[in-house]
């Protein structure tokens, strides 16, 4: 059979209506077809469960040397494993991760449970709190700056390089150009960091050594460093974030975890599938593939739509609903593969605390409506107020 | 059918434990152990082995 071509929208993915609630637009899409052709963008969305997997899967056909979608980033990120293919990124990925599988952070587990619940502790019992900046970010910049050993400067700045790192992977937009010299001053930090600069006994500082030795090859210690803070800030505070709004949101699915503590992770699945906290990623076609029986030419821009494969009827049922005995154990917010989030280990750990101890601590949450701002490639909440907390 | 472990991809997330306990384990050092990788045709364990090598979020599991 002859490939037809895809359909086509004339959206802008990137539009600030579409980027802070962006799920009425994902369905539409999802209706069109796998592959939908946005002119407006140049590229090629996949928007639907199976289509997004066999993509992440097959990285010979779908290369990571576009996951951004402005050249000047991709430029920017050459020689990194996120943007990198096998075999290249199979070295660099196992330098990577050497400190974040969960074999590596084991020894993590009870400091990162004792903080969660002393920081919740701490909220509950002041009755009212602004969730976003007191929990979400607070936490995981202790636990990433404890982790990689920040001091210092490189601490007070982490929030504001974790967010434009992120921001810069979109299209050139304002967002985009404003967000440049930010990242810039995390990658000129990143250039210049040495051993010294990093907590002694810290991860960080490992890489370091690890580089000392020859474990790593030479000059990567920075670039992993780049990736630890770059991906593992934003991310995270979204997750955590988006924990809060919807336990909030959905009380009688907040019972039920309080109820069963062993649905913790089953719950943080749920949330992860529910809202995605990565708008778009890219790829770039390495040949002419068919998918669905849609042609995709050779060299075309892909943008995977995670969050759109997240709620695929064809995959979930009902999944509009937020339901955390779900448990989508395999659902596409980490990606999938080779280039599946090389911290997702470190995520659960955080947010598995974070859940036990609200659930532990607290009854009820009430939240004020969450307040959003348009950002290119992380959708979180800017700013929730939990305007009353019934303890538990 | 046999599970089979792409051994340098594994990075020991254990969703794979948690999908089929009775078939595969993390051991003290965070390796995994596939205990039972043989399976016939007609085992009760093949939908758990499908969906452990489902959960996988780096794919080091196939099963073939």
């Amino acid at each position: 059979m002859t490939p037809s071509a895809p359909a086509i929208s004339q959206i802008d993915l990137f539009a600030d209506s579409i980027l802070t609630d962006p799920y009425p637009t994902f369905t539409e899409l999802r209706e069109l077809g796998s592959v939908v052709h946005l002119p407006v963008n140049n590229v090629y969305a996949l928007t639907r469960y199976d289509a997004i997997r066999a993509a992440l899967a097959d990285p010979a056909t779908f290369s990571s040397r576009t996951i951004g979608f402005n050249p000047m980033v991709n430029e920017a990120l050459q020689g990194t494993s996120l943007a990198s293919d096998p075999p290249v990124h199979t070295e660099l990925r196992a330098a990577l991760t050497e400190n974040l599988t969960p074999r590596a952070l084991r020894g993590l587990k009870t400091r990162i449970d004792t903080k969660a619940e002393a920081l919740v502790a701490d909220l509950v019992a002041q009755g009212t709190f602004e969730a976003i900046d007191a929990l979400a970010r607070a936490f995981p910049l202790e636990v990433v700056a404890d982790l990689i050993g920040f001091t210092g400067a490189a601490r007070d700045n982490m929030l504001r390089w974790g967010q434009a790192a992120m921001e810069v992977i979109g299209p050139l937009n304002p967002r985009t150009l404003e967000n440049f010299p930010i990242a810039g001053e995390l990658y000129a930090w990143c250039a210049g960091v040495q051993a010294e600069d990093l907590a002694p006994g810290s991860v960080g500082r490992g890489i370091f050594d690890a580089e000392a030795r020859g474990t790593i090859p030479p000059g990567t210690a920075g670039h992993i460093i780049h990736q630890y803070l770059g991906a593992g800030v934003d991310t995270t505070i979204t997750a955590l974030g988006n924990i809060v709004a919807l336990f909030a949101a959905f009380p009688d699915q907040f019972d039920l975890v309080r109820q069963n503590p062993s649905l913790v992770p089953a719950a943080f699945n749920e949330v992860l599938r529910f809202w995605a906290p990565l708008h778009a990623w890219g790829r770039e076609v390495t040949r002419d593939v068919e998918i669905d029986g849609v042609l995709v030419p050779a060299g075309s821009q892909v943008a995977i739509l995670f969050g759109a494969g997240n709620r695929d009827p064809r995959h979930y049922d009902n999944p509009d609903a937020f339901l955390v005995e779900r448990n989508p154990a395999d659902h596409l917010s980490f990606g999938y593969g080779s280039h599946g989030c090389a911290g997702q280990g470190l995520a659960r750990l955080e947010a598995h605390a974070v859940i036990a101890a609200l659930a532990t601590h607290a009854q009820r949450l009430d939240a004020a409506e969450p307040v959003r701002l348009p950002s290119n490639i992380t959708r979180s909440i800017d700013a929730l107020d939990i305007l009353k907390v019934v303890p538990a | 059918m046999n599970i089979i472990l792409d051994r340098p991809r594994c990075e020991g997330h254990g969703l794979c434990e948690e999908a089929a306990p009775a078939l595969m384990h993390l051991d003290d050092d965070g390796e995994l152990i596939i205990d039972v990788g043989d399976l016939p045709d007609d085992s009760t364990e093949l939908a758990a082995a499908r969906a452990a090598v489902r959960v996988c979020p780096v794919a080091a599991l196939k099963l073939a």
